[in-house]
């Protein structure tokens, strides 16, 4: 989770890094952290829960692009392009950690449409339930 | 009937436990008394509205044209989407996730839309009217928060649907939760 965590931090660090660090009048870099961050910090808090630790990998594409970014958009500041390769970095990176999972969910998000599951078998196991609800 | 048997199958816990729920319930109410009070500075009930950091922000997103593009100010519809989700999260037992899926399945259904309308906006902030909003923000975490915890909820539910389904018992009678396929299926 710690690594969700310095992701969802990255992800405001966009939102205000290009007030921080100067360069907020050139409106093409500052739109883009304007855009990434939230997104990224979104999907980051998302997976912070177990059951919705695969959001984490929603992050690789947009970590991705920071690293393209500072040439698709022709980035012409030097620190706006750093801090967009090193945050693009290290968000992709950070992405792929899944920490620990330590209840079970029936067999997570697959088992809805797979057959012979955690949770199908456990069922067959257990005894029927009466009429109360 | 034990704790126990409100656990679903192959889970360690039970999602829909007043101890998972109510904490996405106080995230709920707070939002909606947040958007409550900048929805009442949209409707020029109250003249000002508290912005601690950005300044004129606050009064520039809030009556921007993107917080008008639908009949009634966005925060309104904000306030209104809050209260579905608290109300949402608040209906049903500990053993919702199979006595009354189509609740949880639209608790977990009205969670997501809020919070990717919530995104969105905070995108358009600083995009289109460069400035920012602290209330507008602060409504954005809470709903992006309660997003993964209302999620696992959803999930027991719809592995119990599929358990109704390979059973052969009716879906459409076991989502609304009818009394006679209860304890059909486990």
């Amino acid at each position: 989770m710690w690594a969700q965590i310095i992701n969802a931090v990255l992800g405001i660090w966009l939102m205000a890094s290009a007030a921080i660090l100067g360069y907020s009048d050139v409106k093409i870099i500052t739109d883009n952290e304007h855009i990434v961050g939230p997104i990224v910090a979104s999907f980051a808090i998302i997976s912070w829960w177990e059951a919705t630790r695969v959001v984490r990998l929603y992050n690789v594409l947009p970590g991705l692009w920071l690293l393209l970014a500072p040439w698709v958009l022709g980035y012409d500041n030097g620190l706006a392009t750093t801090n967009s390769m090193v945050a693009g970095a290290l968000i992709t990176g950070l992405s792929f950690v899944k920490g620990k999972v330590e209840e079970t969910y029936g067999g997570g998000w697959s088992a809805i449409w797979k057959s012979d599951t955690l949770h199908a078998r456990e069922a067959r196991k257990q005894p029927r339930t009466d009429l109360e609800g | 009937m034990s704790k126990k048997e409100a656990i679903p199958p192959g889970w360690s816990y039970n999602p829909a436990s007043w101890g998972q729920r109510l904490p996405i319930v106080i995230a709920a109410m707070v939002g909606f008394a947040i958007a409550a009070y900048m929805a009442l500075f949209q409707f020029k009930v109250i003249d000002t509205v508290w912005e601690p950091f950005f300044g004129d922000g606050s009064r520039k997103i809030l009556t921007s044209k993107t917080s008008q593009i639908l009949p009634i100010p966005d925060a309104a519809l904000g306030a209104l989407g809050y209260l579905v989700d608290a109300l949402a999260g608040v209906i049903g037992g500990v053993r919702r996730w199979r006595t009354m899926p189509w609740i949880v399945i639209a608790f977990g259904l009205a969670v997501g839309p809020l919070g990717f309308v919530s995104v969105l906006l905070v995108v358009l902030q600083p995009v289109l009217y460069d400035s920012w909003c602290t209330l507008c923000l602060s409504t954005a975490l809470i709903s992006v928060v309660m997003i993964g915890p209302a999620m696992d909820e959803m999930l027991a539910s719809l592995q119990y649907m599929k358990r109704v389904k390979d059973a052969n018992v009716s879906m459409w009678k076991a989502f609304w939760g009818y009394k006679e396929v209860q304890g059909k299926v486990l």
